[in-house]
């Protein structure tokens, strides 16, 4: 139903485009406060794409009403990312006018009037999993189709009071404290691997030589020191239960702008090379460095040694070299 | 009376002294941060990072320093590469691969030489730019550029990876083609 009246809490749009839908399912665990006071007493949930009763043109017509009447009313939320190929085809929100309403046109269009819009999720602030190669659909960041600020809360799926937290404040205090990546400081503003219970193990040397050991995970691919969120110190489930490393699994790096291809894979220390063709781990590289050079320098050595070019300085420059005894040119002396 | 010429003035021969170990030690524990294991020299990664830690401060300080008598001594000139460099590289490399005999007489370094302290002097701001932006958030812009933190220690560790491999080719060189270079680096006179 087309409401034009007031709105007495603030409004939110939550669109779905390109997503699994996980980021929803975390914020229905929020607690304190949970989902349920978020839409009856802190703001009302206009549209929810995965919870909403309505559908097809009564869904629709709720974005309608939203974008026309209540310009700068109501915080857009996007979970997953935008795919552009084939102007957007690959992922349609509804029909308008009887023409498929892509995501890339909702976005654009609802977030032309939103008052703030909030990326909820990795692939809606980094393109993501959906983004990852060979990214088919051409995905990407809800900020790389929008010409106005995004505000980014990833991870995947976001914990849900990343989200709740980010709502409250843009609901009672405006715009949080935002890093250069637009993410919220109070929930990225150090690394999981200043925080981790873990730390002093990692400190000692003491690592995991697989899942499910209660060490340090580094050797195995955590990617801790080089993600900025708070998971060890607020945890998961609502209730503050449990994350990754205490749940003796590395960090896979789910809330950094590189995930997924970039920490892939997850139970190695850095990403692997691909050039077309061809897949290298890290280490592979290190070893090869370290074998060219080597045949390198022992083929020039090699050479020094029978051309007597070795010899020649051996002779010239030590103490005494004159009088040693070293096998002699092979070749003419310099001219 | 010492009637030789110098070859290193006291100044490169004293940041040299501090750059060559701070940097040995970057490479060790650096490489036991990327895999902790005491083939490198460390038992404890706290070890392993506070020697890269200090390391690298000392790497700072002398490469800024010798930058700036480099400037100040104009002695740059003898070693980064000019037209005149590009131009012997072909000879140089005819000697070096042992296709010729012919051995020229370069003014300080030979092109090789120059190349290679060139590419080192080079790798070192990366280092210190990925290094830093691995260490401290408000340094988040660098990181933008590079694709995130993740990206950023692939480059510092195949940054890493080409410094070992040219100081090596270094060491060598140094070691098998002129002892009485080699000896310069102390004393200062070949
Ligand atoms: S488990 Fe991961 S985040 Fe925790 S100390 Fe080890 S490397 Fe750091």
């Amino acid at each position: 139903m087309v409401n034009k009246d007031v709105p007495a809490k603030p409004l939110i749009i939550w669109l779905g485009t390109n997503t699994c839908a996980g980021d929803m399912l975390s914020l229905l665990n929020a607690k304190d406060p949970g989902y349920q006071e978020l839409i009856s007493s802190i703001a009302e949930l206009r549209f929810d794409y995965l919870l909403g009763a309505s559908e097809g043109s009564d869904a629709i017509n709720v974005l309608d009403d939203l974008q026309k009447n209540h310009k700068a009313a109501y915080i857009l939320v996007v979970e997953g990312s935008i795919p552009t190929r084939s102007n957007g085809l690959y992922s349609v929100i509804g029909y308008r006018n009887g023409k498929a309403w892509t995501a890339l046109q909702a976005v654009r269009e609802l977030g032309a009037e939103a008052r703030y819009v909030v990326a909820a999720g990795t692939c809606a602030a980094f393109g993501g999993i959906y983004a990852a190669a060979p990214n088919p659909s051409k995905c990407v960041s809800l900020q790389a189709v929008l010409d106005r600020k995004v505000i980014n809360v990833p991870g995947c799926p976001i914990n849900p009071e990343w989200m709740m937290g980010t709502l409250n404040h843009l609901i009672q205090y405006g715009e949080p404290a935002l890093d250069d990546y637009s993410r919220p400081k109070l929930f990225y503003g150090e690394t999981i691997h200043n925080l981790c219970q873990r730390r002093d193990y990692f400190d000692n040397s003491i690592f995991a030589a697989k899942p499910g050991e209660p060490w340090c995970m580094y050797k195995i691919g955590c990617k801790g020191p080089v993600t900025y969120a708070d998971c060890p110190v607020r945890q998961w489930n609502g209730e503050h239960l449990s994350w990754p490393v205490k749940a003796n699994t590395p960090c896979i790096g789910c809330a950094s702008p590189e995930f997924s291809d970039g920490n892939v894979p997850f139970f190695e220390h850095l990403p692997d090379v691909k050039l077309p063709g061809i897949k290298v781990t890290a280490n592979r590289v290190g070893l090869w460095t370290g074998v060219v050079t080597a045949l390198g320098i022992g083929a020039h050595l090699m050479g020094s040694i029978l051309t007597g070019r070795l010899a020649e300085t051996l002779k010239k420059d030590l103490p005494g070299g004159s009088k040693l005894k070293i096998r002699p040119r092979l070749k003419k002396g310099h001219k | 009376m010492n009637w030789k010429k110098q070859r290193h003035s006291g100044t490169v021969r004293l940041l040299h002294w501090v750059y060559a170990p701070a940097v040995l030690a970057l490479i060790f524990s650096g490489l036991y941060i990327h895999s902790p294991s005491r083939a490198f020299g460390f038992k404890r990664m706290d070890s392993a990072r506070k020697t890269h830690a200090v390391a690298q401060f000392l790497l700072l300080n002398s490469y800024l320093a010798r930058i700036c008598y480099g400037i100040k001594d104009k002695n740059y000139k003898e070693i980064i590469p000019n037209r005149k460099t590009l131009k012997a590289i072909p000879e140089f490399l005819k000697y070096e691969f042992f296709l010729s005999e012919k051995k020229t007489k370069y003014p300080k370094y030979n092109p090789g030489q120059k190349i290679l302290i060139t590419s080192l002097a080079g790798l070192i701001p990366v280092q210190m730019i990925t290094g830093m932006t691995l260490y401290f958030k408000p340094l988040q812009r660098a990181v933008k550029a590079a694709g995130g933190l993740n990206p950023v220690r692939w480059l510092h560790y195949l940054a890493a990876l080409m410094m070992v491999s040219f100081i090596s080719v270094h060491l060598y060189f140094t070691l098998t083609n002129s002892l009485k270079k080699l000896k310069s680096i102390f004393t200062g006179y070949a």
